[in-house]
C-alpha cells in the first residue's frame, strides 16, 4: 500500500479513508419531529452495505443497520427511514416482510395437523390455523375432531386463498386468518406474481376494475385476477345472516362459466400489470386502470408481451401521473 | 521467438496494462428479475460470471414443500447458504466439459459459502435458506474473484443484510514485480494469490495462495491485491447506487 506510484483508478479509492466525513450522514436530532410521519431524511439518499449512516450514538438502530461502537452502518442497499429517534434502512428490493393486517394472497403448500402451511412469498411459510378459518355452518360453530380429519376437503395443497396476517411469530413467520367473507379460497381467475416492493399499500386491496374483472392485490406481490362475481352481501342476504348463509360453496373448486371476452379482459389486465412490473412502476388501483386503458391501443392482447409494448405502456402510465 | 512478453522492460503487460491496473470491469445487478430474488452479472476483462440468488426462503431439499425440508435449517437459528456453480464447457479456449462434481469447482463453492456465511447477517433470518447459483460463461483468469464479486452484487440486489460488500482481486509476482488482476496467460506463468476483503476495510475475508512464493514477496502482493479489492468495491458500489437511483425514480408514489 505504501508504494508511491499508483494508477489513477486505484488511487481514487484509496482516498476513502480521508473522505469518510463526506459519507457521514448529517442527521439533526433537533429537526422537525412529527411523531407520526415516517420521514425520509434529505430526500431519497441511497445508502449501501457498509456505509456509515451516522456516528451519533443518540439514534436508535432499526432494521437494515448494524453498529460498531457508537457508529451505525447500513447493512442493505436502500433509503434511510426515520421515525422519531429510530433509524432504519428500507431495502430497495427484498422478500416480502409480513406485517399484521396485510391482505395477502397465498398458496397452500402443506396440510398439517390443525394448520395449513401457506406460501406467501416471505422468508418462511405462513401458518393458517384451523381455528382461524370460517367453516361452513357459521362463525359460532365449534371445530370438532371430524373437521381436523377433513381439512383437505376445505383447503388442499396447491389451493390459492386470500387472507389477512393475524400475527407474527418471533422468528418472523406469519399467522394468517380468513375470518371474513372477503377472505377465503380463490377461484374463477388467474394468478400472477410481481415483486412485493412494487405494491403500494392502500386501504382496500380487493379492487373492482372496469370490464367486469376483480383484482385481489396481495401486499405480498401475489395477485389474483378473477371474473367479477356477486359477493354474498350484494345478493340481499342480511348482514347478520352472512356467516350462516356461507355454506360449502366458499370452499368450492368449481369455476363458474367465464365468457371468452372476460377471459380476454383478464389476460389484458395480467399483461398490463406485467408491463408495470417490467417498467418497475409501483402498482395501485389508478395505475392498473391507467395501464389497462393504455393497453387498449393493442387490439391483440398477445402483442403486449413484447418488451417494446411493455415499455410503452409503463411510460404512458408514468406520464399520466404527472 | 514470438512468445509474448509477460512484462516488458517498458513496464507493459501482455494486454497493455501497467502493473497496478485492473482489467476493465463491467457489472450490472437485477439482470434476471423474473427467476431470482437477486441477480448480477460481472465481467472482469474477459472473465464473465452470472449469479442468481434465491431466498431467503423456506428451506428446500428432502421432502416436497416446506414440511420435509432441510432438517439442518429447521434446527438451526441461522440462515443456510447453498452455493452451486456451473462452469460452461465453452468458457475456456479449448472446449472442456467439467462434470458437476469437479473438485476445483466444489472447492470454490465451499470457499464462497464460508466467506458469505461470515458476511451475511445470518442470525436475522432463522430457519431459512439462501440459494446461490453461479454460471461461469467465460474464463480468462480470476474465476474465483469474479464469482465472489458476482455473489456480493447479487446478495445486495436481493436485499439481504450484509456487513459490507465482499470484494476480491488477484495479484501475482513476476520476477520481482507485483502484477495486479492477472489474466489467464499471466496466471499460468507466475505465483499469484486471490484476496477478498470486507468492503473498503483491511479485514481479509479470504486469502488463497496455491503456489510457493518467498515470504518477502508476499507482502507487496497482498498490498496490491487489497488496493485492487478496494477499487472493485467502488466500481460495484457505483453500479448499485446507479441502479438504486433509477429504481427510486420509477417506483416513487
Amino acid at each position: 500500500m505504501a508504494d508511491g506510484d499508483r494508477s489513477d483508478e486505484v488511487d481514487a479509492e484509496d482516498d476513502d479513508d480521508d473522505s469518510e466525513d463526506e459519507r457521514l450522514f448529517s442527521l439533526d436530532p433537533e429537526a422537525d419531529g412529527d411523531a407520526r410521519i415516517t420521514g425520509v431524511v434529505k430526500g431519497k439518499h441511497i445508502v449501501t452495505p457498509g456505509e456509515l449512516v451516522t456516528s451519533d450514538a443518540t439514534w436508535m438502530r432499526g432494521h437494515g443497520t448494524y453498529s460498531v461502537g457508537n457508529s451505525t452502518y447500513s447493512s442493505v442497499a436502500g433509503t434511510i427511514t426515520r421515525v422519531n429517534k429510530l433509524l432504519s434502512v428500507t431495502p430497495l428490493r427484498g422478500r416480502y416482510v409480513p406485517e399484521v393486517g396485510d391482505h395477502v394472497v397465498g398458496r397452500i403448500i402443506d396440510v398439517g395437523t390443525r394448520s395449513w402451511h401457506v406460501d406467501i412469498g416471505a422468508k418462511q411459510a405462513a401458518v393458517l390455523m384451523l381455528g382461524s378459518v370460517n367453516l361452513p355452518g357459521g362463525v359460532q360453530r365449534r371445530k370438532s375432531e371430524s373437521d381436523e380429519l377433513q381439512m383437505r376437503v376445505f383447503l388442499k395443497e396447491g389451493d390459492l386463498l386470500n387472507a389477512e396476517v393475524q400475527a407474527i411469530f418471533t422468528d418472523g413467520a406469519a399467522s394468517l386468518h380468513t375470518r371474513s367473507l372477503s377472505y377465503g379460497k380463490l377461484r374463477n381467475g388467474y394468478f400472477l406474481n410481481i415483486p412485493s416492493s412494487l405494491i403500494i399499500r392502500s386501504k382496500i386491496h380487493t379492487l373492482e376494475l372496469p370490464g367486469g374483472v376483480d383484482l385481489v392485490l396481495g401486499v405480498n406481490g401475489y395477485l389474483w385476477l378473477r371474473k367479477h362475481t356477486q359477493q354474498l352481501g350484494e345478493q340481499g342476504v342480511s348482514i347478520t345472516r352472512l356467516a350462516e348463509e356461507a355454506g360449502w360453496e366458499i370452499y368450492s373448486d368449481e369455476n363458474e362459466y367465464i365468457s371468452p371476452s372476460i377471459r380476454e379482459t383478464i389476460a389484458r389486465y395480467a399483461n398490463a400489470i406485467k408491463a408495470l412490473e417490467f417498467g418497475e412502476v409501483g402498482v395501485n388501483e389508478p395505475r392498473v386502470v391507467a395501464a389497462y386503458e393504455a393497453s387498449l391501443e393493442f387490439k391483440n392482447v398477445g402483442e403486449m408481451v413484447e418488451n417494446d409494448a411493455k415499455r410503452r405502456i409503463a411510460r404512458q402510465v408514468l406520464a399520466a401521473r404527472s | 521467438m514470438s512468445r509474448p512478453e509477460i512484462y516488458s522492460p517498458e513496464g507493459l503487460r501482455i494486454d497493455g496494462r501497467r502493473w497496478n491496473e485492473v482489467r476493465h470491469v463491467r457489472c450490472a445487478i437485477n439482470t434476471h428479475q423474473a427467476s431470482s430474488d437477486g441477480s448480477s452479472i460481472i465481467e472482469q476483462g474477459n472473465t464473465k460470471v452470472i449469479c442468481n440468488v434465491v431466498g431467503p426462503g423456506e428451506p428446500t431439499g428432502g421432502g416436497v414443500g416446506g414440511s420435509g425440508g432441510n432438517q439442518r435449517a429447521k434446527d438451526d437459528n441461522r440462515v443456510i447458504l447453498t452455493v452451486k456453480a456451473v462452469v460452461a464447457p465453452f468458457s475456456t479456449i479449448d472446449r472442456r466439459k467439467r462434470s458437476g462434481n469437479d473438485n476445483r469447482v466444489q472447492e470454490m463453492c465451499l470457499t464462497i459459502q464460508h466467506i458469505f456465511e461470515e458476511a451475511v447477517m445470518g442470525h436475522l433470518q432463522p430457519r431459512s435458506q439462501i440459494e446461490i447459483s453461479l454460471y461461469v460463461l467465460s474464463q480468462d483468469g480470476g474465476m474465483l474473484q469474479a464469482c465472489i464479486n458476482a455473489v456480493s452484487l447479487a446478495l445486495v440486489d436481493a436485499g439481504i443484510p450484509m456487513y459490507d460488500y465482499v470484494c476480491a482481486c488477484t495479484a501475482g509476482m513476476y520476477d520481482k514485480e507485483v502484477l495486479l488482476d492477472l489474466n489467464r496467460l499471466e496466471e499460468n506463468d507466475m505465483p499469484f494469490l486471490t484476496m477478498a476483503t470486507l468492503g473498503a476495510t483491511r479485514k481479509v475475508a479470504l486469502m488463497q495462495l496455491e503456489t510457493r512464493v518467498g515470504i518477502d514477496r508476499l507482502e507487496p502482493m497482498m498490498a496490491a491485491a487489497m488496493s485492487g479489492c478496494h477499487h472493485l468495491r467502488d466500481v460495484m458500489d457505483a453500479e448499485v447506487r446507479k441502479h438504486g437511483k433509477s429504481r427510486l425514480a420509477r417506483t416513487g408514489v
